[in-house]
């Protein structure tokens, strides 16, 4: 993956990622070969706009990013308001990229996808008014996706050998799933966290240790410097459900020693505090992950969302799989954060499916994994 | 030109297809359902029924704001893709301007009220002048005038200046029956409320008005259209009070940068008017009193042009028994060859018909090159010189009439 940025004047990072496999082949994109399905996919489920092409689900022809973060730093995290009045103005400018380094229009699409949900609800409307309005326009297919299910999609991108039955772990700033992906489009949850997510525990942590938002890369870095033994925090098990999470245990107690460190006048190794941090989240992460597939008898694991870009959870579940005989799968870090990539990809396996969105589609902002009721919800247009 | 219309600004979700003169569709709804809901299906059911063929359509008109954030960025997502896949560009009117057209040709003082919370309203002043045609026929066509360009205000403040004005005044939106009482309680002029055919967003008055602006050039791409909220997000304005917390409440929120709007000079204007004037003419320049006392006569009309909320031109006219004196035509020196002065002086010329004026007549410096052009291209024609009329520098006025 080769990823071109550009910052622009109003500090949005304007992000062009291609795919070297498929940009060697740049000639081949042009003329779409009988059978194929070329999908536009849009993503506005909180602070990055986002649009891409994607050919039969595995293939990214093109893939824009405008990722707002750094207007949002100053506020600590994410300000919906302002994240949605970015994507309206951004929306069109990664649609047109999108399309121009595809090397097609919109009449050489198949279908428009976006994701309706979870997310910001004012963030998602964008996506899901301007996916609408193409799609009602150029008189084509509209198909929505569940963000998650985008992220766990991500995998077929760079494993074009990767086919379901698979565990899944996704991990992210607003999910911690332990899902069993059963077929294309088809998943079971069977573990998810009761509290905090894993990446809002990574945000607060870093915030109470001053290294700023966002959290998971900066504690990510941090710990590299740090050791991770210096401390032991708690490591939660539910006991009536093996495969949840909780990481609100975790979290008070490092926050608790930060403020009794404090209060004693010691100084804070942040480094040490962000790697023993990381490690008690890594561990659970991991142990749950490996558990599924040894009790579930799948030797496929596969990570998804923003967290599945952390290093040490990706070292250890590397090592944990090898040990145990499971084939380990992960996107690369660029197409862990939020992208349009993976819900052209998650949206190819709807479209042969037959699934089709009707113009009422809304955003949902708590929509959850793999409901199959909503998506054939209206579709008598 | 064919014009598709969008509303989703308020609690009315609204969609029409105006051909020309003549409504093809309009479809509206105000119910519990959301926009998001709504909006698409009903552009598509209203498309269908009159078997339209969406590359026909010119422009894309949509109320770009103020309203609720939620509604404005459903409305302006959906014009910027449609307009992206549809190719067109978009026109962006302004929300309340839209509300107030509903009642064409009214020559009361109209003023639309929306629900803004937190106690304001977004609002704006508006009346109908009729101009009159050239020749003896009787047919009139009516300007709107906005008297104060839309806003976020308190209610107490829209009440002071509508009681100021003191004229009756016709109240519609949203927000007049969620302060019935208060503007019950607290107006000092007769005023009455729009019935429900004319008293909410209406995509019909959005697509006239939108056809209008098109007329002016008013278009702006897909891609750099983005809704006009009025107001800063909750968390920008947090970070941003304390700060310039007074300065911030008017003129940097209302104004749309780079489009240049000229309306009827207010007393809120006399300040910039008479720093305009003074850079401008140094000795000979009008103060704050004589702009005053010119501006607030019934036979005199003064207008300012605006950019980006700040007053960049004047120009006024008196009547002096049928004969339009234009006593001041000013524009800042770094907005010039703009079209400022063309635009302003026009929309004078036109407004002044309303005050009965048949000719118009003006002095101007002999070596002012682009004042001369100006007028020669709205029709002026030398008709004598005033030697000398002028100091520092000496210079002879040019004498000019523009005779019907």
């Amino acid at each position: 993956m080769e990823i071109n940025k550009n910052i622009e004047d109003d500090g949005v990072i304007f992000m062009s990622i291609k795919d070297k496999e498929n940009a060697d082949k740049e000639n081949t994109n042009q003329a779409n070969k009988g059978g194929d399905v070329t999908i536009l996919a849009i993503e506005s489920s909180c602070d990055e706009t986002a649009a891409a092409v994607v050919r039969n689900g595995r293939e990214v022809m093109s893939n824009i990013i405008s990722s707002q973060i750094a207007l949002h730093t100053i506020y600590g995290g994410v300000v919906p308001e302002i994240a949605s009045r970015k994507h309206v103005e951004k929306m069109n400018g990664c649609i047109r990229a999108a399309l121009s380094e595809a090397g097609i229009t919109l009449d050489d699409i198949d279908a428009v996808a976006v994701t309706y949900g979870p997310g910001l609800v004012g963030a998602l409307l964008v996506g899901v008014s301007a996916a609408k309005a193409i799609a009602f326009a150029k008189n084509k297919p509209l198909i929505g996706v569940h963000h998650i299910e985008g992220h766990i999609s991500a995998n077929f991108i760079e494993n074009k050998d990767l086919e379901p039955p698979f565990v899944c772990l996704v991990v992210s700033g607003g999910h911690s799933h332990l899902v069993v992906v059963k077929d294309y489009g088809e998943y079971e949850i069977i573990g998810q966290t009761r509290d905090d997510a894993a990446g809002e525990a990574f945000d607060k942590v870093a915030r109470a240790i001053g290294l700023g938002y966002p959290g998971g890369p900066k504690i990510d870095k941090a710990a590299r410097e740090g050791n991770p033994d210096a401390f032991t925090f708690p490591q939660a098990k539910i006991g009536d459900a093996q495969y949840d999470f909780s990481f609100s245990g975790l979290k008070s107690s490092v926050l608790n020693y930060i403020n009794q460190a404090k209060m004693q006048g010691q100084e804070l190794n942040q480094s040490d505090v962000a790697a023993s941090f990381q490690k008690a989240v890594v561990e659970v992460l991991a142990g749950h992950a490996i558990l599924a597939c040894k009790e579930y008898g799948y030797n496929k694991l596969a990570i998804a969302g923003g967290v599945a870009s952390n290093t040490a959870l990706r070292e250890l579940l590397e090592k944990e799989c090898a040990a145990n005989g499971i084939s380990f799968y992960r996107p690369s870090p660029v197409l862990c954060t939020d992208n349009a990539a993976m819900i052209g990809a998650a949206a190819y396996f709807e479209y042969e499916k037959g699934v089709r969105f009707g113009l009422d589609m809304n955003a949902v902002p708590n929509l959850p994994l793999g409901d199959r009721e909503r998506r054939y919800h209206a579709n008598k247009n | 030109m064919k014009i598709l219309a969008i509303d989703t600004s308020g609690l009315v979700g609204a969609v029409a297809i105006a051909d020309g003169d003549m409504l093809l569709a309009q479809f509206s709804i105000q119910y519990k359902t959301t926009h998001s809901e709504i909006l698409m299906p009903m552009l598509d059911d209203m498309c269908r029924k009159v078997h339209l063929d969406l590359s026909s359509i010119d422009a894309i008109a949509v109320a770009k704001g103020p309203g609720s954030f939620t509604g404005l960025r459903i409305g302006a997502a959906t014009a910027k893709g449609l307009a992206l896949a549809l190719d067109k560009p978009i026109i962006p009117v302004p929300t309340v301007d839209g509300i107030a057209y509903n009642l064409y040709g009214n020559e009361k003082v109209i003023c639309p009220m929306m629900d803004a919370r937190r106690n304001q309203v977004y609002t704006g002043l508006y009346t109908f002048v009729p101009k009159m045609p050239e020749g003896k026929s009787m047919e009139r066509t009516f300007d709107m005038q906005i008297i104060h360009g839309q806003y976020a205000v308190s209610l107490d403040d829209i009440i002071n200046e509508i009681n100021t004005l003191g004229k009756a005044v016709i109240l519609l939106g949203d927000g007049v029956p969620v302060y019935h009482d208060l503007l019950e309680k607290n107006l000092k002029v007769p005023y009455s409320i729009a019935p429900l055919h004319q008293n909410r967003q209406s995509a019909s008055a959005l697509a006239a008005l939108g056809a209008k602006m098109a007329e002016e050039g008013i278009l702006v791409s897909a891609d750099e259209f983005a809704p006009d909220y009025l107001r800063l997000s909750q968390a920008e304005r947090e970070a941003k009070e304390g700060a310039d917390h007074k300065k911030d409440n008017r003129k940097s929120d209302i104004k749309t940068p780079g489009i240049i709007r000229v309306r009827q000079m207010t007393a809120e204007d006399i300040d910039d008017a008479a720093a305009l004037e003074k850079l401008n003419l140094g000795k000979e320049a009008w103060n704050r009193k004589q702009l005053l006392d010119a501006m607030t006569r019934d036979d005199t009309i003064y207008l300012v042009a605006e950019k980006a909320g700040r007053i960049v031109g004047l120009c006024g006219v008196q009547n002096v028994s049928g004969d339009g004196e234009v006593t001041n035509v000013s524009v800042a020196g770094d907005c010039r060859k703009e079209g400022v002065g063309y635009k302003m002086v026009k929309q004078l010329l036109e407004r002044g018909r309303g005050l009965g004026i048949e000719n118009y007549t003006l002095e101007v410096r002999k070596a002012n090159a682009a004042a001369i052009r100006l007028y020669e291209k709205l029709g002026f024609v030398s008709e004598g010189v005033r030697p000398g009329f002028y100091d520092e520098p000496k210079d002879d006025a040019v004498i000019y009439w523009k005779r019907n």
